[in-house]
């Protein structure tokens, strides 16, 4: 009440409102003194005013600016843990297998936990895209072995046909490709079972006389990171190179999903 | 039956490629490349050579489909 008689004091200059204002009846200190500095503003402490002024916002908005930064910083993290979370619920591999490989060795997924893996499921008997697929990821992994900066990826080969493909035709077979290439096999139920978590197809087609067949199935190779999961893939159209590149990339920028 | 080791399929696919070949450059006639198709069958396990010629077919659908385009059915040629 007393401040908004000063300003109307000030602006007005009436005698009668100056009057209350220069001799307020009882005056709490500080309005006197803002009553004094709005009427008697420029002094000779102008310029440290001015620096104090800017001084203090300076502080203020630094401050205000730094707490803005901490929030949005805060808020990034919190939904990047969340992306982390909801990425784990639904990415494929997140379930074991147990199979054997060419040596007759029992094999599982936690033995492979903390590589990086090159999968790919197909079978022995493959006219020609398996083997092809198995000599382009051969050689994916020798191109990755040149690089020392980068772990050892393990190829890796699951059959889709287990009734033909046991440890004997695995070990032939994988004479053939990067010397430690890991071929798996096992009961039909185990081996579907590997394949289901990485939604692999496989189908088994007619019986010739021979009793020899044709299985239809997915024909990606999959790279599966140190925590078991699938993290990206290649179809057919990549070559060895373009599938070295990319996960060289992933071996750079790879975040574990472990909380 | 085992499987074809590394050399055995590089002699199915070599024999697949010089019949493909003669079967390129002869129009698709089967009987100027009997001698071809022979090798390939002897070279290759039966169910690879059933394989094999429906894959045939089937790149050079895609080959017709990438150059030619879909072809539709037979319909009504005016809309009415």
């Amino acid at each position: 009440m007393l401040g908004l008689r000063c300003i109307v004091g000030d602006v007005v200059r009436g005698g009668l409102l100056r009057r209350t204002c220069v001799r307020p009846p009882p005056p709490p200190p500080q309005l006197t003194q803002r009553c004094f500095l709005s009427k008697g503003g420029s002094g000779s402490s102008d310029h440290l005013k001015l620096r104090t002024r800017l001084v203090v916002s300076l502080l203020f908005g630094g401050s205000l600016l730094a707490a803005w930064r901490y929030v949005y910083l805060e808020k990034q993290e919190r939904r990047r843990q969340l992306r982390v979370t909801q990425l784990r619920q639904v990415s494929l591999g997140q379930g074991t297998f147990s199979l054997l490989d060419q040596t007759g060795r029992r094999r599982t997924k936690q033995d492979f936990l903390g590589h990086w893996v090159l999968l790919y499921f197909g079978f022995t008997h493959c006219p020609d895209i398996c083997p092809e697929e198995l000599e382009k990821l051969s050689a994916a992994v020798t191109r990755l072995d040149q690089d020392q900066a980068l772990p050892p990826v393990q190829p890796l080969f699951i059959t889709v046909d287990p009734e033909r493909d046991d440890v004997a035709a695995l070990a032939r077979y994988v004479q053939d490709f990067h010397p430690r290439l890991v071929a798996l096999t096992g009961t039909l139920e185990e081996v579907k079972h590997a394949g289901r978590d990485y939604r692999v197809y496989a189908s088994a087609g007619p019986k010739d006389e021979d009793g020899d067949y044709i299985v239809d199935h997915t024909v990606l190779v999959y790279l599966v990171s140190p925590d078991g999961l699938f993290l990206d893939y290649y179809n057919r159209s990549k070559s060895d190179e373009q599938i070295a590149d990319s996960v060289r990339n992933h071996v750079k920028t790879y975040k574990n999903l472990d909380p | 039956m085992s499987a074809p080791n590394s050399s055995e399929r590089k002699a199915c696919w070599d024999s697949r490629d010089l019949l493909w070949k003669c079967l390129d450059d002869n129009g698709d006639k089967a009987e100027s490349c009997l001698k071809f198709q022979g090798e390939f069958e002897s070279n290759c396990p039966a169910q690879w050579v059933k394989y094999f010629t429906k894959r045939r077919d089937y790149l050079k659908y895609k080959v017709k489909m990438e150059t030619e385009g879909f072809t539709p059915a037979e319909g009504p040629k005016q809309p009415s």
